[in-house]
């Protein structure tokens, strides 16, 4: 498994390479990313590219905003630092956009289309709609589980794309990611006291006071077991994760190529001990399962890295 | 302005256990059922047809909801598909089928292609941007491709009273006005939603390795009102999905909505 790290600074690139990151991805001012940290400019993505290129290491550019632009030009100029970052030698697009998939393979693009997570792709359908676009890797959105993607990943092998999953210990959306407006204040107002933050992510640790409505007669108790769960959990970080120890080993098991890790506002130290966590991890995935089979090195892997959690 | 009533998987058979069929057929002309938001609650092919011929055979039109579904959904939604596509042709402009997920989408183009397709509320923003302020159009790059796949209605959500659109310069944007539609579906809009459920779901141990969202349909009791620390409206709960309910005026009058392009609202008596 090789693993894949963002980085937001040209500074962080060479002591992620040496961490053990086999691709960097990044955005710039002026491309359409799912998140603003990035590098300030085209012309610093574009040296990047250079210096990442030579620690031997693949670039990547995340262009995955679900609104790419607004308007013909602007999807022009994008299309045209496409063209830009492609002469430059760029190795792959990270994209969400249908629009942008759509104008970059009918404008000749000809760097590989990574299909961002932020553009869940839940099932063969969905693969099939991003085919049309000749997209050749597959971010799987965390909220799918490894035992309801085995069509997928056939299919992804049967048509030759390259196949990705997040380090479940750094990355965690419950909501699909892409498509969560309570993230941000776009409908809804925030109170004066707000500090910023996710507004998806309560992590106080306080329940909240959940009051049923539109009650089922006759589901009394079945409403009072649901509140208790419902406060809690909206309390406390949202819905159960799928991903874990236990799926990471699956996803392994099933073949996946690539480990990401994507948390762009990190401090760069930060993002380098992830990075050399990330390759401690698949590095015991791969001497467990050479030394014991995959049965057996599956529940010594779980039961590590449950450890290494508790630390 | 055309009115709809958003039943979700309840169906026909909430309006007749609650004696309210025949009001709701004098004031609706569209009738929305189905799963909108989990693959869980996705009834049967059959129930689709059962439900598309109820409200065809009263002289109503009907709109089925699927949501975003794994490859277990897409079992269930190719003979959803089959089975409407058989009553569509004879019932043209009384049958549409909203899809929530790109699969979905696919699915529906490859086996039922005389299908009406609505991009839903989970998938709208490929082609519109939609906030407190504003209602615009992306780009006419994705207008003409979910065009090309047989889709000009997008349902949405908004709480914006006066929203700034860029509907007036189509022209420049690459579409025409004529080439898309909205429905707007009040009082509740849908803030998030996940595939693992809030209500229902049991916890994840680390040694776990789920098979999917485990469900014991707990959706189907009640929907929870909650208050978030940090933000001023109250939030309803239900199932994998976290709603705002809309301020009771929530548009002038009809013209202002034609003016964005909304001409279908869906109303929904429970979130």
């Amino acid at each position: 498994m090789r693993l894949v790290s963002c980085y937001a600074d040209r500074s962080e690139i060479a002591p992620l390479v040496k961490a053990g990151a086999d691709e960097l991805y990044a955005s710039a001012r002026g491309l359409p990313s799912f998140t603003q940290a990035g590098l300030p400019d085209m012309r610093s993505l574009l040296l990047a590219v250079d210096e990442i290129h030579s620690l031997g290491a693949k670039a990547l550019v995340a262009m995955n905003a679900v609104r790419p632009a607004r308007n013909e030009a602007g999807m022009r100029t994008i299309l045209a630092r496409a063209r830009s970052l492609e002469a430059r030698g760029a190795d792959g697009f990270i994209v969400a956009a249908p629009s942008l998939m759509s104008l970059f393979s009918g404008g000749g693009i000809k760097v590989p289309l990574h299909i961002s997570s932020v553009q869940p792709c839940f099932n063969t359908a969905a693969l099939r709609f991003f085919l049309r676009f000749g997209a050749k890797r597959l971010i799987l959105p965390s909220q799918l589980a490894p035992r309801e993607a085995g069509d997928l990943m056939r299919l992804c092998r049967a048509e030759g794309l390259e196949t990705e999953i997040f380090d479940y210990r750094f990355f965690g959306c419950v909501y699909v990611n892409g498509r969560c407006n309570l993230h941000f204040p776009r409908f809804h107002t925030v109170k004066r006291d707000f500090n910023g933050g996710s507004l998806c992510r309560l992590s106080g640790g306080t329940p909240l006071k959940a009051a049923p409505v539109d009650i089922r007669p006759g589901a009394e108790e079945q409403v009072k077991a649901s509140a208790r769960r419902v406060a809690l959990r909206m309390g406390c970080g949202g819905a159960p994760r799928f991903y874990n120890a236990a799926t990471f080993y699956d996803f392994f098991g099933m073949g996946t190529g690539w480990l990401k890790y994507g948390t762009r506002l990190d401090p760069t130290a930060e993002k380098v001990r992830k990075v050399r966590a990330m390759k401690a991890m698949a590095g015991l995935a791969e001497e467990l399962t050479a030394k014991h089979g995959a049965a057996e090195a599956r529940q010594r892997f779980i039961e590590k890295m449950t450890k290494w959690e508790l630390r | 302005m055309e009115n709809g009533i958003r039943l979700a998987e309840r169906g026909s058979a909430w309006l007749r256990a609650g004696g309210g069929l025949d009001e709701a057929l004098r004031r609706f002309g569209w009738f929305y059922c189905g799963a909108e938001f989990c693959e869980n609650l996705l009834p049967t092919p059959g129930w689709y047809a059962r439900e598309a011929e109820f409200f065809l055979g009263r002289g109503a039109a009907v709109c089925l909801l699927t949501p975003p579904v794994s490859e277990k959904g897409l079992k269930v939604l190719r003979p959803v598909f089959r089975g409407l596509a058989r009553l569509a042709r004879a019932a043209a402009g009384r049958i549409e089928v909203t899809v929530n997920d790109l699969g979905a989408l696919q699915l529906a183009r490859e086996t039922a292609p005389e299908l009406a397709l609505n991009a839903g509320r989970l998938i709208y923003d490929n082609v519109l941007l939609a906030d407190r302020r504003k209602l615009k159009v992306l780009n006419g790059e994705a207008v003409r491709l979910f065009a090309s796949l047989g889709v000009d209605r997008f349902e949405i959500s908004t709480t914006g009273r006066q929203q700034e659109t860029n509907f007036g310069d189509a022209k420049a944007y690459g579409f025409r006005p004529s080439d898309i539609a909205l429905t707007l579906h009040y009082p509740y809009l849908n803030l998030t939603s996940g595939r693992s459920c809030v209500t229902g779901m049991p916890d994840i141990g680390p040694e776990d390795s789920p098979a999917g969202v485990a469900c014991r349909r707990e959706c189907a009791a009640c929907a929870f009102e909650l208050s978030h620390p940090s933000i001023n409206e109250p939030l309803t709960v239900r199932g994998n999905t976290v709603f705002l309910k809309f301020p009771a005026k929530f548009y002038r009058n009809a013209d202002t909505l034609r003016r964005r392009r909304i001409d279908r609202l869906v109303y929904s008596p429970f979130p």
